[in-house]
């Protein structure tokens, strides 16, 4: 029996030994990542706002959407909309000016920690009232204090409910519109 | 021989754990990690035939008998713009002793829009449009700047990973120099 305490300790050992060794989140790690807001509603046919949350990991900053020079990578977010959903204006938050120690006497508009895209979603007057997910990418550029990683699309989505809404007295046919020109 | 089962399950169970660890890693890592994980240092660096600016085909083999500066580069890499001139520097300064500084551009960015960026810095070396499939031959350039030391008989001597002191680099400039015999270069 004692030779199996052995034997079972030292696997233990190994096994331990080997969690140990595992590397650390290496230069693929994602430097970004997206808190999925709750499900925001929006009534047919009038435009709603989501507020899309992001943080930016410890230790690194990304380029904000307007970054102080030509070469440098903006952050962008690209959405997919079902159909007869518009995703309209996307407002990206004003970057903060910062130095870095690789980057003396030039500041950088960057984003770090948490930061915020507003998307305006206008759902069409067609649109059957239900839940629709919208998918999206958010491409960024993250570098830390001294070395720079490759541009990254962050995979992201949100639901938006669509709402009936309140229904409207009956609109005038167009047609009879002094103001319609067809 | 009597086996005692509980034996046979402990192994078994660590065996299973052991194998669900490594796939775990193994997909956690990605191709990029595993290519990262391989260190080229005391290696032969490996060869490479891109295309410069200038539109010439470039072989590492063709600077064999110098030593070699192989800086990984990217327009948007704000690190990157801090070492260029120090590199413009370094070979002004042991160009005449056999130092070839190369810069590779891993970029996305245009053609001309590299050549613009490095005629701002000043650029006094070739410099050669990357392929991915260089960068991991290199051990997987996963962030930038990454540059290598390559001593004259053309094997890799140290290896740096982001923005590092000037000294550092000169440092190893003057190890790649002394290192290996120096011949006529073909350029």
């Amino acid at each position: 029996m004692g030779v199996t305490r052995k034997l079972v300790a030292s696997l233990l050992s190994l096994v331990a030994a080997v969690t140990a060794a595992q590397p650390m989140p290496g230069p693929g790690a994602a430097r970004v990542t997206f808190a999925p807001p709750a499900i925001v509603t929006v009534t047919r046919g009038k435009p709603g706002t989501v507020t899309l949350n992001f943080r930016v990991g410890p230790g690194y900053h990304i380029n904000s959407n307007k970054p102080s020079s030509e070469f440098l990578i903006p952050t962008t977010l690209k959405l997919d909309a079902p159909t007869d959903i518009v995703i309209g204006k996307v407002s990206y938050p004003k970057g903060e000016d910062m130095s870095f120690p690789f980057a003396s006497g030039e500041k950088l508009n960057v984003y770090t920690g948490d930061f915020a895209v507003r998307v305006v979603v206008r759902p069409l007057h067609n649109v059957v009232p239900t839940k629709y997910a919208i998918h999206g990418n958010l491409k960024y550029q993250a570098c830390d204090n001294a070395a720079c990683y490759p541009p990254k699309q962050l995979p992201m989505s949100f639901e938006v409910k669509v709402a009936k809404g309140a229904e409207t007295a009956p609109r005038h046919n167009p047609a009879q519109s002094p103001h319609a020109h067809r | 021989m009597k086996r005692n089962p509980l034996i046979i399950v402990v192994v078994a169970v660590v065996v299973a754990l052991m194998l669900f660890i490594g796939i775990h890693t193994a997909r956690r890592s990605g191709p990029g990690s595993a290519a990262a994980s391989l260190d080229i240092k005391g290696h032969a660096a490996p060869e490479f035939a891109l295309q410069s600016l200038d539109n010439k085909t470039v072989h590492l083999s063709d600077f064999r008998g110098k030593a070699v500066l192989l800086n990984f580069w990217a327009t948007w890499c704000s690190p990157c713009k801090i070492e260029m001139p120090w590199f413009v520097e370094l070979q002004q300064q042991y160009g005449p002793q056999g130092l070839q500084v190369i810069g590779i551009a891993m970029d996305d960015a245009s053609k001309e829009d590299i050549a613009k960026f490095a005629k701002d810095l000043g650029v006094n070396y070739p410099i050669l449009l990357g392929k991915e499939s260089v960068g991991e031959a290199y051990g997987g350039v996963q962030f930038l700047p990454t540059t290598f030391f390559i001593d004259r008989d053309g094997k890799v001597l140290e290896r740096e990973f982001g923005l590092k002191s000037r000294s550092i680099f000169e440092d190893n400039i003057k190890k790649a120099l002394g290192r290996g015999q120096p011949v006529q270069a073909q350029k």
